[in-house]
């Protein structure tokens, strides 16, 4: 019944947020001397928001994607010749809805040298599992129906509208990109997935969906845009394949791939198995 | 169709027999009998338009029968002419303001025209004034609010011209002033005391670029001497802290500052309008998207002199904002917000003396972005209202 996913609700998680703001200066949680965040800080918030990149490709769901609701606690401590840990606790709305869906706890670790963040993450989910377990599998089905494969060009479009037909493929534009938002983000750089410029669907002949996209991302602070190519692949229940390859006005070239098996640890083991496909 | 002289009678039937007799008379094809408010329970009245040859009979039989009946409309075709002429009246006028949707977007063209049409409807109220050219020499208009010269509040709309939602909001916002003048005793009060100045389409050239080419367009269209790359982020350009590493130095870059400060005309304009002005009391910057209200300062840490009231006012007016669709801001100075910005509107205005400068940043959080829904545009700007209205009554309140 349980997905293997970050996502659990879990009596002892349940007891932990009822003693949060006891266990805040104990435990696991870092000691009072370490510098408490406003709220409403864009450290924190970008923080919280790398946590839910993370979380958002992992679950691989689009029908679970999560945005960011309210930032309710947040500390960060420096780790000498490692990095900044985050220490966030915020609330989450569904992608779609903007209803709250729950709560989580996270730990963010911005490291000096590798740039991709490490992140744990717990969340309460106060929506129906079964029911985006079938919303999944609808969108599934749908998309599998294609004889023609989907295409489009600029969703949502100048006006903020998104074509119906266009809907799943956005989602899993917004699903893959965050993969890409989470590698690509660092202390001080954050991202959105401003729009997906050009869709296209590979039918493929084994049971996996397949997209090819050109996303824009758009970049904070530095407000710039930038073009990446998203390959994603999908099968519900199973982990996201994504590859990227991006480029930005400046030229800077990056490119990545992952398949649902990274760690989010944050001990500084890293298991590492990323498979070519 | 002819209703020359036809008639409606309003017949009162108090019994239940007469409402009997009047079903059947509706049912005699001859009478042609058009029955507006039909026969149903005594003491309801019952309105029957009655073809002109047929007039005398039918009342004849309604006297015979003790069934009280006044004239309500004495020639139905008049009635048809005025309501056809009303109607080409009204057409005529949405012809004349391009049947303006405030749900909708807009190009410049569109604006521009409404902007007459608001000045013409409102000409004791609302005048058009230019402050300069655009790069690509467009007309810089500001709409002013107001009477004699008073002190004035500042707030512009559209800066970055890929940010649709604030020119949007700020037509809506301009026809709202207007309209509310004289009715909304509390705007009718701040009006009375201050003055508005409006400029909704901060950036022309950006704003028709996004429309023609590029929708994610931020900056001006300036040529930079030596550089492929054009424009400048018209809210990096301004002289405070102008150059530091809240913007950046490259031309290529969205944040690119310019070669030096006011180097844009689309923000010298404003310069030179609020210096000369001498008695602007407030400048309010819009902005998409974060869901924000800052202030002062984005180019250093340490907060202003007047951090505490700017904050207490900021807090006011999110919460104002809040309860209306539930939209939920943050607030605080800029650098401890948002980022370390360089060079922007509001550090500008805040060390010339404008106490009160903020900047919002409306809708959303990143859902959309920058491409908004336009059917978010009415409760985007409705929700704004209220916070720009608590800000605006402090101003009035609170004269420095």
């Amino acid at each position: 019944m349980q997905r293997r996913s970050a996502a659990r609700l879990s009596p002892l998680l349940l007891l932990l947020l009822l003693l949060l703001p006891l266990a805040w200066g104990a435990g696991p949680w870092p000691p009072r001397a370490d510098r408490e965040l406003q709220v409403s800080s864009r450290l924190a918030g970008q923080a919280a928001r790398v946590a839910l990149h993370y979380l958002n490709y992992r679950l691989g769901s689009p029908s679970a994607l999560r945005a960011l609701g309210q930032v309710r606690k947040a500390t960060v401590k420096p780790i000498p010749g490692i990095g900044h840990k985050y220490y966030l606790q915020f609330t989450t709305e569904d992608y779609k809805s903007s209803q709250n869906v729950g709560t989580c706890l996270a730990t963010v670790l911005y490291l000096k040298r590798k740039p991709r963040p490490a992140v744990n993450i717990n969340c309460t989910y106060t929506k129906d599992q079964k029911q985006t377990r079938e919303d999944d599998y609808s969108f599934y089905k749908k998309l599998r129906q294609q004889t023609k494969p989907i295409t489009g060009n600029d969703t949502p479009d100048s006006y903020g509208h998104i074509e119906p037909a266009l809907e799943p493929a956005w989602a899993l534009a917004v699903a893959g990109s965050s993969y890409l938002m989470w590698e690509k983000s660092t202390e001080n750089l954050g991202y959105f997935m401003a729009q997906v410029k050009n869709v296209k669907q590979w039918i493929t002949k084994d049971d996996s969906i397949d997209f090819d996209y050109l996303v824009i991302l758009h970049e904070i602070p530095t407000q710039e845009m930038i073009s990446c190519h998203l390959r994603v692949i999908w099968t519900p229940g199973h982990p996201l394949k994504v590859k990227y390859f991006c480029l930005s006005e400046n030229q800077r070239s990056e490119s990545g791939e992952g398949s649902g098996t990274e760690s989010g640890s944050t001990n500084g083991i890293f298991n590492e198995e990323e498979a070519n496909f | 169709f002819v209703f020359t002289r036809d008639q409606v009678l309003r017949i009162r039937a108090r019994k239940e027999e007469q409402i009997a007799l009047l079903r059947e008379l509706g049912e005699l094809e001859d009478l042609q009998i058009d029955y507006w408010l039909s026969p149903a329970q005594p003491g309801l009245p019952v309105d029957a338009r009655v073809p002109f040859h047929n007039l005398q009979a039918v009342k004849v039989f309604l006297e015979s029968n003790t069934i009280p009946c006044s004239i309500t409309v004495d020639d139905v075709q008049e009635l048809l002419d005025e309501e056809k002429e009303a109607m080409m009246v009204s057409r005529k006028f949405e012809r004349s303001n391009n049947s303006f949707s405030f749900s909708s977007y807009h190009t410049i063209e569109e604006i521009y025209s409404w902007m007459d049409y608001l000045v013409a409807e409102n000409p004791d109220l609302v005048s058009k004034i230019q402050i300069g050219q655009s790069y690509e020499k467009r007309l810089l208009y500001v709409l002013k609010v107001g009477g004699v010269n008073r002190p004035a509040i500042w707030i512009d709309t559209g800066i970055h011209s890929r940010e649709w939602i604030t020119q949007a909001t700020g037509v809506w916002t301009a026809n709202k002033i207007a309209t509310e003048y004289g009715k909304d005793a509390s705007l009718t009060a701040i009006l009375d005391t201050v003055d508005i100045f409006f400029e909704i389409v901060t950036n022309p050239d950006g704003f028709a670029y996004t429309h023609s080419t590029n929708r994610m367009w931020r900056k001006t269209r300036s040529i930079n001497a030596g550089s492929s790359c054009r424009g400048v982020d018209p809210n990096r350009n301004w002289d405070a802290g102008f150059g530091g590493p809240g913007s950046s130095s490259n031309p290529c870059a969205e944040t690119y500052h310019g070669p030096y400060p006011h180097s844009e005309s689309e923000v010298k304009s404003i310069v030179d309008f609020v210096l000369s002005h001498g008695n602007v009391k407030a400048l309010l910057s819009i902005h998409s998207y974060s869901q924000m209200l800052l202030f002062p300062y984005g180019y250093k840490a340490e907060p202003v002199p007047d951090h505490q009231e700017l904050n207490d006012l900021a807090r006011e007016a999110v919460a104002a904002l809040a309860p209306l669709h539930g939209t939920k801001y943050t607030y605080g100075s800029t650098i401890d917000t948002i980022y370390r910005a360089d060079g922007t509107a509001i550090d500008w205005s805040y060390d010339n003396g404008i106490k009160y400068s903020y900047t919002f940043e409306l809708r959303d959080t990143g859902h959309y972005g920058f491409l908004l829904p336009a059917s978010q545009i009415i409760p985007t700007a409705e929700e704004t209202w209220l916070a720009l209205m608590k800000i605006m009554e402090h101003i009035r309140d609170n004269p420095y």
